[in-house]
């Protein structure tokens, strides 16, 4: 078994990283810190602290673009079952202003949750990878276990966004590790099934966030007012945006969360559709650049784990563009490479050094 | 250590597949042909989503782009409107008797404010209120009708400099200049002058000109009634705000137009000295040029404070107006209708002459009453041993009610009706003020639309003598008095002058509105005459007691009117008096001003009314120094 690294040169040779994938990311980078530039009112703090947390993103997917595919295989088991007894942690010792969220180790602050957006790709994609594919009924349910075991967890806390957003990425790895047509109807009539079991575990601000999705002119200083403002400022943007620094909704505060969860909308309002557009491509692209690699991997752990990453890093742009043009409820997730914030781009950015070390370290297929 | 674990890994996992046939069970061909099906798929399925959200984005974006620009400038851009400088009030001389000042108060909108509790406490810490301030906050609080809660009035712009150090603890606070009115003679220019209040509901159903921004109108007297020239047109700012409510920057600015200066045909000098010879009394006065109708004092005594309900009287200080039972809020002027009386009789007298019912040399006997055929009571003279025999000069001037009884009589009611009515009775003059009443010349008509009984004789006589139904507002008797002075000159009796307002000068031509009324000039002369005979002949004339003016001859006629006691019992307090009245008018050959005076129950006119009158002519000629044009 030979490795053949001699296919990289420059960058990709030295970081063992794939430098499209990377470039694409990076403008998005650029983007994200242009209007969070221009919505922070010029404030160079707020730049400097992103930049950081970018870096630390950038290190950790370097970090991760090393290591060998094989290794993340075999720990999984380890990292899932490490995550889950963080959550559980959570439960007992969480901190957090609204809900739970956050464990407090003094030194180090963060979200299990955030950890299990990785994990639960990871467990799956090594739990079918000495499965025969496609998964029987048994390892399915086995799998199903897997994927509901965190949600629950962490629906507790209560995230139900995060809960949903991990379930989804679960079952991006089912279905790429080749889930029978059969399987799907089945899963699909369980799921509907569990809607009304769902609904009553809901608490009632979750309950509520949902019902003004569907009326939003029921609660307009509520979460149909943050909605209502997402849409005037995309709306005021027209075709070719305000223009740059000149987005009256974000630079008068009328749009809330202007530089974390509605950081597309202050985007789409100073440079309009067309400036959507740039930005859908680019998102597009990422996900395209990350199934190449995913339909090149050479193994099934390694086509399951960067594909499910790839289409999973896809799901949290279309969750957060979804909620701020009104296709889908406010759960708060953040845009991917764009929103101001540290847990989010340190995600991210480690999913995608997953995905780079698959692309790496691939073996030159048997003939 | 890892790399053992892997290496041992591997070797375990080359056992297994060897072990398991993993080979034929795991295609690797047919699991990545596998695996690209359905990456592939999720890559459609990738684009089919983004194709949808382009497509609503672009609805968003493209499709209701005006309508969310709209929503966006509604946001952001709020109006301001600037409230105009209200225009001055001046008397005829230029003297300022209403005018504008501004205030600067510190207030907070009661929208801005997000925790009542907390705002009490950083308040009462920024102004150091005490317990009792604060409990009026929190009433400013509970009135549902204030939008604002007044922090502090009448401060300046230094202190709220002072105060802003404060301002993070209060940024709700903001420093707002009020326009305020302030009446340089509030209780003598009361009734004339009016008051201006907050902006009602009720004003906007009225002819007010209600405009955005407008906060106070006038309520009542020439404020009202000029409303919409003082009034001036309100300016505006366009201002960016943010999501705070707080001002980005001033986007467009118009100014406000101060409103008109109107000048008054009143003589503030005049007014105060009338108003003031009426103190202790209750009654009213009208001053006018009979030749234009510029009405000179428009006295109703008592008056108000009116600087009071310009700064929004307190509900204590209204009550007690109102309380008051010398009814200071009660306009009489306008609204005060009284039974004429002898004052009467001058009109009457020459009616009489013009119709032919007596000719100037026709002789009554009195004998102190008058008998009516089918009447117990007689109809008693005010002279108990009559006047013995009388023409009409004489009986005017000796104010004989028993002449006036036969006369009355011999004319019947429908011709009083009929020519009395020439004088300006039972009629509004259309003065320019809101409320005027029009008094009541009685007809047989009247009588029987609003009582369902006939006429009787007795009636007709009462009407004689000015009594009985007949009443009359003193701005009636005004008008009527200066037909006599300028032999049949109809004038609207006003009080506008002029209004100047961005240098443009606005005068009313009031001659358009000038009729002749037809008076016989012999029949005009000699009840003139008589009235002449009440100051000056000292047999007969009611109020030839009056103390003459050098240079000045005047004519007059008293009037006392009998208030009907309506529960018929005598109680003898003063409210039962009778109502005092004179009218006058001066110089005798060519006059200039003419007086209208009533004193409710004041007593006799020629003792109460009379001397009154006889001091404001003597005051105008002595010491207004005016001209008055005579046309």
């Amino acid at each position: 078994m030979r490795y053949s690294d001699n296919q990289f040169t420059g960058l990709s040779a030295l970081f063992k990283i794939d430098v499209k994938l990377f470039v694409i990311v990076i403008l998005i980078v650029i983007i994200g810190l242009t209007t969070l530039f221009s919505v922070s009112g010029g404030d160079y703090n707020l730049i400097i602290k992103q930049l950081i947390r970018i870096a630390i993103g950038m290190i950790a997917m370097i970090f991760l673009a090393q290591i060998h595919p094989d290794n993340f295989r075999l720990f999984s088991p380890l990292l899932y079952i490490f995550g889950i007894i963080l959550l559980i942690l959570t439960i007992f010792f969480g901190v957090g202003k609204s809900a739970d969220r956050w464990l407090d180790f003094y030194i180090l602050r963060f979200q299990p949750s955030e950890l299990m957006k990785l994990f639960v790709p990871l467990m799956i994609a090594s739990f079918y990878s000495d499965k025969a594919l496609p998964p029987s009924l048994k390892n399915l349910f086995v799998a199903s276990i897997i994927i509901i075991t965190p949600a629950i967890l962490i629906a507790k806390q209560p995230d139900l966004g995060t809960a949903l957003l991990i379930t989804s990425s679960g079952i991006i790895a089912i279905f790429l590790s080749g889930i029978k047509l059969s399987h799907i109807f089945l899963g699909i009539g369980l799921v509907i099934g569990a809607i009304p079991l769902l609904w009553s575990f809901m608490y009632d601000y979750q309950k509520s966030r949902i019902l003004s999705f569907f009326s939003p002119s029921q609660d307009a200083l509520g979460t149909g007012y943050h909605l209502a403002q997402s849409k005037i400022s995309l709306g005021s943007g027209g075709l070719f945006g305000k223009g740059y620094m000149n987005g009256t909704q974000s630079q008068l505060d009328f749009l809330p969360e202007n530089h974390t969860d509605f950081i597309f909308s202050a985007f789409g309002e100073e440079f309009g559709f067309v400036g959507v557009f740039i930005l859908m491509t680019l998102y597009i692209l990422v996900t395209l650049r990350g199934m190449s690699i995913s339909i090149k991997a050479t193994d099934n752990f390694s086509r399951i784990l960067s594909g499910t990453l790839i289409l999973t890093i896809f799901l949290y742009v279309l969750v957060n563009i979804g909620m701020v043009v009104g296709i889908l409820p406010i759960v708060g997730a953040p845009l991917p490479f764009m929103s101001y914030g540290g847990t989010s781009m340190l995600t991210v950015f480690a999913a995608l050094g997953i995905i780079m070390s698959v692309k790496s370290h691939q073996r030159l297929l048997r003939k | 250590m890892a790399r053992n674990y892997r290496n041992e890994t591997i070797r375990k996992k080359q056992r297994f597949e060897e072990k398991t046939n993993w080979e034929a069970l795991n295609d690797p061909i047919k699991d990545r042909a596998s695996h690209k099906l359905r990456a592939l798929f999720a890559v459609g399925i990738v684009f089919l989503i983004s194709i949808f959200y382009l497509n609503h984005i672009y609805k968003i974006q493209i499709t209701n782009h005006e309508l969310y620009t709209m929503k966006a400038e509604d946001n952001r851009i709020r109006i301001r409107p600037i409230e105009p400088i209200r225009g001055n009030i001046l008397d005829r001389n230029g003297n300022i008797l209403a005018e504008s000042y501004d205030t600067f108060n510190i207030i907070a909108k009661k929208e801005n404010i997000l925790s009542k509790d907390e705002f009490i406490a950083n308040a009462s810490k920024v102004f150091k209120f005490n317990k009792n301030q604060q409990d009026q906050l929190n009433i400013q609080f509970k009135n549902k009708t204030l939008k604002e809660i007044t922090l502090k009035t009448d401060t300046t712009i230094e202190e709220f400099t002072k105060l802003s150090v404060d301002q993070y603890l209060l940024p709700e606070m903001e420093l707002i200049i009020n326009s305020n009115r302030r009446y340089i003679f509030p209780e003598a220019t009361s009734h004339l002058l009016g008051y201006t209040g907050k902006l009602s509901q009720t004003d906007f159903d009225s002819v007010v000109d209600v405009k955005d921004g407008m906060t106070h109108v006038g309520k009542i007297g020439i404020e009202r009634f000029y409303q919409n020239l003082l009034s001036g047109s309100p300016g505006y700012e366009k201002l960016e705000t943010n999501a705070n409510n707080e001002i980005i920057r001033v986007l467009e600015k118009k100014p406000a137009l101060r409103g008109q200066d109107i000048y008054l045909t009143i003589d503030s000098k005049l007014q105060n000295y009338s108003y003031e010879l009426l103190k202790g009394k209750e009654g009213s006065i009208i001053v006018m040029n009979p030749h234009n109708g510029d009405i000179l004092s428009f006295i109703s005594h008592p008056g108000y404070n009116n600087n009071l309900f310009a700064e929004g009287i307190s509900s204590k200080d209204y009550k007690r107006l109102l309380n008051d039972k010398s009814k200071p809020l009660f306009n009489r002027v306008l609204s005060g209708q009284y039974p004429p009386g002898s004052t009467i009789k001058p009109f009457f007298g020459i009616i009489a002459l013009e119709e032919g019912v007596i000719d100037k040399s026709k002789v009554f006997a009195c004998t102190g009453a008058y008998k009516l055929k089918n009447y117990k009571r007689p109809f008693k003279c005010w002279k108990k041993d009559g006047h013995m025999d009388v023409n009409l000069s004489s009986a005017v001037a000796s104010s004989c009610d028993v002449f006036f009884y036969r006369l009355a009589e011999t004319s019947g009611i429908d011709l009083m009706h009929d020519k009395l009515k020439k004088f300006g009775f039972g009629e509004k003059t259309f003065i320019d003020l809101y409320g005027e009443k029009k008094g009541l010349l009685p007809s047989r008509e009247w009588k029987n639309q609003s009582k369902q009984t006939p006429w009787y004789p007795g009636e007709t006589l009462n009407v004689g003598i000015g009594q009985g139904y007949f009443s009359a507002t003193t701005l009636q008797l005004a008008n009527a008095t200066s037909l006599l002075a300028t032999g049949g000159e109809s004038v609207t009796p006003h009080l506008f002058l002029k209004s100047i307002g961005n240098n443009i000068e606005q005068t009313y031509n009031y001659n358009e509105n000038k009729n002749t009324v037809d008076i016989d000039t012999d029949s005009l002369h000699i009840v003139n005459e008589s009235m002449w005979r009440v100051i000056y002949d000292t047999d007969v004339g009611t109020a030839s007691h009056l103390e003459k003016i050098e240079g000045i001859e005047f004519a007059g006629k008293t009037g006392t009117a009998q208030v009907y006691n309506l529960d018929k019992g005598k109680t003898g307090t003063k409210s039962l008096q009778d109502h005092a009245l004179f009218i006058s008018f001066a110089p005798f050959e060519s006059p200039e001003i003419i007086i209208a005076v009533i004193i409710d129950n004041g007593g006799s006119g020629s003792a109460v009314a009379a001397p009154i009158a006889r001091d404001i002519i003597n005051f105008y000629f002595k010491n207004i120094k005016t001209k008055l044009a005579k046309q």
